[in-house]
């Protein structure tokens, strides 16, 4: 009986997990197989990547895209991390009305959506002459309402005990927030680099907006182009694909570890 | 306290802003190709007159399409004017982003566009109704008379002419030939023919072959019934921009031909683009209705070579309806930022109003059917190509181009597609009729346009 | 005397700590958020925005896509919603078994579709489901159905398709969260739940789901807040069809910022109205959560 009890859970479960990988494999089967077996359906590796790849390469320049995407998340990712964790500690660990006050503010803003408020930030970042730079899309979401929440609910399992012994101790305000509050919350910065890793990589309609030269092009901007011309090349959009999806399945991969135990911490 | 808690806080505004301010001048270099016309650009338009060359941006979508065509236009332009001091640079978007670009940059007052913008026929009245001191008139350098007559009507707003026509969407009914003829049908059984005796060669083609007559985007009929409104000179509104939609006879004799189509089962629904086009590709469908740009989805089967052909698109049974029409196509605009266009009207002149190789060039490389009527002299308009059977394609679809009706297309064809789509829908389904059908899309439309 | 001294160097500090994304939030957030509310009441003449008045509200109330469009969103969040968080909690309650073998590969596996690429995977969608492709291959194999059905072209398919499509792509993200909570409970309450002879159901709504209770709020509003502002799946998988039945309100937000004739104003309008329905959602489920 318990026997195929068990059986039975790990076959949901194995048919869960296909399901769930049957696109990454078609994904990357497709980039090894010509437009016309793709939309005919074909389920097998073919000997079309390499051609795949080079007529990526000779329409635009994909290198290009992944750097420039690459820096943006490099730059923005950690200082993002560092503001949003610095913010999470002040409204959790310096109580008082007013700040709880403007968190609610912050929670609220959550909910709009981006196309709401996308016409005045562009002329915003126009007229202080940020328009077609990288830095416009870094520092348009250095304050991510999200991460600060998760850190404020992270911060709440460090006992205040510890920050007072440093404060007799004589340590400043800013030296314990770095020496002691975030060491122990490696696990929840992995959690947080994951989330804001993934919305800067495959962050869209920002960039779009603000980024005009083909040098400061993204990946999401790459992707979207090549796949809206009249004769669509679905061989070259999957081995875009792979390119693009690579990083993301790399970092979470090396930090899956940590990530979940980064929730753990927020939701207690 | 409170001068205390204003240092710090200045403190953190201040870092904040020397960072703001890092990236302004690195912003200077790149950001002056933008050419904004309001406020900000001030110096950098200064920067751009002290430099040798004038950088003209391009916006434009498909690498392998428009984008190509236009690094071609440079490359002649190169060619013809060895001396001039202008660098184009074309960026690639895909289409949908275009427009959210150029949309954004028209509504901040018309920043950050580029100088010359890609826009389809369909999309481009909404702009000039909305915007157009944002675009610059060229009915005084240019000689239209030298384009198809119902590419310059498009452009035309309040009596004067935006942009350089560019590709036309001339349509063509694609065939196997290799089906119709196992059928019992030749070429001519096929020229000039109407929509009802095109249903009942594919009835008799299924019957034979076991394929299907045709095939379509059963989630989006549009481009099938804009084709055969547009081939008897009708549309979703008049010359006016007053909505004909429940007192459009062509109108609903297309849906009615749709709907005889699909009940009559000759054609294959496909839910988007990337099925259909692998339904032609692996023979599931004996033709496809569509403009010339379709030959490259064609060719991407090698084995099909010599199987394929191309005849007139049908016709309605009205009146005025005849075997051409149009579906897309697009045109260059320029847009107005206050700066003098000198360059870039003499660019565009040179090469899309006056040099025919140019347009030899694109046809055999990109695919791309000109609108500049002198071209069709061209000899690549002449080349036997062997896919079709050693037919001339493209001197097929260029006899078309003078034939095709003008129509005003107005400010909202993407609603009126949806509406009637949508409405057609309910109709095709037998839910309502198709005077039910006419009257919801008209007041789902009066509701949306104001 | 010395006590005050001390709270007002902490608030100063307090402030200090929130000042930088605070700044950014107030730059980059508010400043513009304002900025649109004034957009809200303008209507576009000649090229420029102006004061519009009530017509933009007045429209909305007369707009019957727009309301359709609230009906389709709510009924994605109606069904799709307590679906995929019931599933999530499955997955997690089965994968916390810590002697469970391969447990690491499925949760992997199941939580890594939050990270494809969204063009990969809506052109899979539309591909497997097309009317000739594998989905209906294999119902018809099985003899599950006769004839093909036509997915992305039938109203009530179309919308079973999202559905799918959306709980495909965050059920392990959720998962993710309710197996980090799990492990905050004890494994002897289990047991003695066990001793008490309580089946696999009855633990799972006496024990798990009142513990869970914190993060199932947080899941179930962060859900709300991602259904109500829905896009991705139908503008790229039916592209709001068949006939209007998957648009959502941030689709025909969309197209009337980008696709129909330019109308911000509208648009913003209608923005403002899904961030009262989710701030009104979040206040009752932060209610019923409490109790």
């Amino acid at each position: 009986m318990r026997k195929i009890k068990l059986l039975l859970k790990h076959a949901f479960l194995m048919i869960s997990s296909l399901i769930c990988l049957f696109p990454f494999y078609w994904m990357v089967v497709g980039a090894t197989n010509l437009s016309k077996d793709i939309t005919k359906g074909t389920l097998w590796f073919g000997a079309e990547f390499m051609n795949n790849f080079r007529a990526v390469q000779e329409t635009a320049d994909i290198f290009q895209a992944v750097l420039n995407t690459a820096t943006i998340t490099i730059v923005q990712v950690p200082l993002a991390l560092l503001i949003c964790s610095m913010a999470g500690y002040g409204f959790e660990k310096y109580p008082s009305k007013t700040r709880n006050k403007l968190f609610n503010v912050f929670l609220l803003t959550m909910m709009i959506p981006f196309a709401a408020i996308m016409i005045p930030l562009f002329n915003f970042v126009f007229d202080v002459g940020l328009i077609d730079t990288k830095m416009s899309v870094i520092v348009a979401a250095l304050s991510n309402t999200f991460l600060i929440f998760f850190f404020r609910q992270s911060f709440k399992a460090l006992p205040n005990e510890m920050i007072e012994a440093a404060r007799i101790d004589g340590a400043s305000e800013i030296g314990i927030f770095f020496r002691i509050a975030m060491p122990p919350m490696k696990s929840t910065f992995a959690a947080g680099f994951i989330y804001a890793f993934m919305k800067e990589w495959n962050n869209y309609l920002w960039p779009l907006l603000t980024l005009q030269s083909s040098e400061n092009r993204t990946l999401t901007l790459f992707l979207s182009s090549i796949s809206s011309a009249y004769y669509v090349d679905y061989g070259q959009i999957l081995v875009s694909v792979v390119i693009a999806t690579l990083p993301t399945i790399l970092i979470f991969m090396t930090m899956q570890k940590h990530f979940v135990s980064g929730i753990l911490g927020a939701s207690k | 306290m409170k001068k205390r808690l204003g240092l710090l806080l200045a403190t953190g505004m201040l870092s904040f802003s020397m960072i703001l301010a890092g990236c302004g001048n690195s912003s200077k270099e790149s950001g002056a190709n933008g050419a904004g016309g309001a406020s900000g650009a001030a110096e950098t338009n200064d920067e751009a007159a002290t430099e040798e060359t004038q950088k003209i941006t391009v916006w434009a979508w498909d690498d392998n399409f428009n984008v190509a065509v236009m690094k071609t236009a440079a490359e002649y332009y190169k060619k013809l004017n060895p001396d001039a001091n202008v660098e184009i640079e074309v960026i690639s978007n895909s289409k949908e982003d275009i427009y959210k670009k150029l949309q954004t940059g028209l509504a901040s007052g018309g920043k950050s566009l580029p100088d010359i913008c890609l826009i389809e026929d369909y999309s481009i009245y909404q702009y000039l109704n909305s915007y157009s001191k944002y675009f610059y008139p060229l009915n005084d350098d240019v000689d239209y008379s030298q384009f198809s007559p119902y590419k310059v009507e498009v452009m035309t707003y309040n009596d004067k002419a935006y942009g350089i026509p560019f590709d036309a969407g001339v349509t063509g009914l694609f065939y196997r030939a290799d089906y119709l003829e196992q059928a019992g049908f030749t070429a001519a059984d096929l020229e000039d023919i109407t929509w009802d005796r095109f249903i009942e060669i594919g009835k008799q083609v299924e019957e034979q072959t076991g394929v299907k007559m045709t095939v379509a985007n059963g989630t989006n009929y549009s481009s099938l019934f804009r084709t055969m409104m547009q081939s008897a000179g009708a549309w979703y509104c008049d010359s006016n921009g007053e909505l004909t939609i429940t007192n459009n006879e062509v109108l609903k004799e297309s849906l009615e031909t749709i709907k005889k189509m699909r009940d009559a089962g000759i054609i294959l629904e496909c839910a988007d683009d990337s099925t259909l086009a692998g339904a032609i590709n692996d023979g599931t469908t004996a033709s496809v209705i569509n403009a010339a740009w379709r030959v490259s989805t064609i060719k991407a089967e090698p084995e099909q070579s010599g199987k394929w052909a191309v005849a007139s698109t049908p016709r309605l049974n009205n009146a005025n309806s005849v075997n051409a029409s149009n579906t897309g196509g697009s045109s260059w605009y320029v847009l107005d930022n206050g700066q003098d266009k000198g360059a870039i009207v003499d660019f565009l002149k040179a090469v899309y109003a006056g040099d025919i190789d140019f347009y030899s060039d694109i046809l055999v490389n990109q695919g791309a059917v000109g609108t500049y009527l002198p071209a069709q002299e061209g000899k690549a308009y002449q080349t036997e190509d062997e896919f079709f059977g050693g037919q001339k394609v493209f001197a097929e679809f260029a006899s078309w181009l003078p034939e095709v009706p003008s129509v005003m297309y107005g400010k909202n064809v993407p609603e009126s597609n949806t509406a009637v789509n949508t409405a057609l829908f309910s109709y095709l389904q037998g839910d309502i009729t198709v005077e039910e059908a006419l009257t919801q899309a008209e007041d789902q439309l009066k509701n949306q346009i104001q | 005397m010395k006590k005050t001294q001390n709270t007002v160097n902490y608030n100063k500090y307090g402030w200090f700590f929130i000042s930088f994304a605070m700044l950014a939030f107030i730059l980059f957030t508010l400043y513009p958020m304002i900025e649109s509310l004034s957009l809200s009441f303008k209507v576009l003449r000649d090229g420029e925005y102006v004061f519009g008045g009530l017509t933009n509200i007045k429209r909305l109330l007369g707009d019957k896509i727009f309301h359709k469009t609230i009906g389709n969103t709510f009924l994605f969040l109606a069904v799709q919603a307590p679906l995929m968080l019931m599933l999530a909690l499955v997955y997690a309650t089965i994968l916390n078994a810590p002697k469970l073998r391969f447990r690491t590969f499925y949760r992997t596996a199941i939580f890594v579709p939050c990270v494809t690429s969204l063009v990969a995977y809506s052109v899979l969608f539309k591909l497997m489901f097309a009317n000739d492709g594998i989905i209906n291959y294999l119902l018809v194999n099985l003899h599950l159905i006769e004839a093909p059905i036509f997915f992305l072209n039938d109203p009530f398919w179309a919308r079973v398709v999202i559905i799918l499509a959306m709980t495909w792509r965050w059920t392990g993200y959720n998962m993710m969260f309710y197996l980090a909570a799990l492990q905050n409970i004890p494994a002897e309450t289990y047991e003695a739940a066990r001793v008490d002879g309580a089946n696999a159901v009855q633990t799972l709504f006496k024990i798990t789901i009142p513990q869970l209770k914190p993060i199932i709020l947080l899941t179930t509003i962060m859900t709300t807040n991602g259904t109500l502002q829905l896009f991705d799946e139908p503008m790229n998988i039916t592209g709001g069809g068949p006939a209007e039945m998957t648009t959502t309100m941030s689709q025909y937000i969309y197209n009337n910022a980008f696709v129909y004739a330019p109308n911000f104003g509208y648009s913003v309008s209608m923005s403002y109205v899904i961030v009262t329905l989710v701030a009104l959602l979040a206040f009752v489920q932060f209610k019923v959560g409490k109790d």
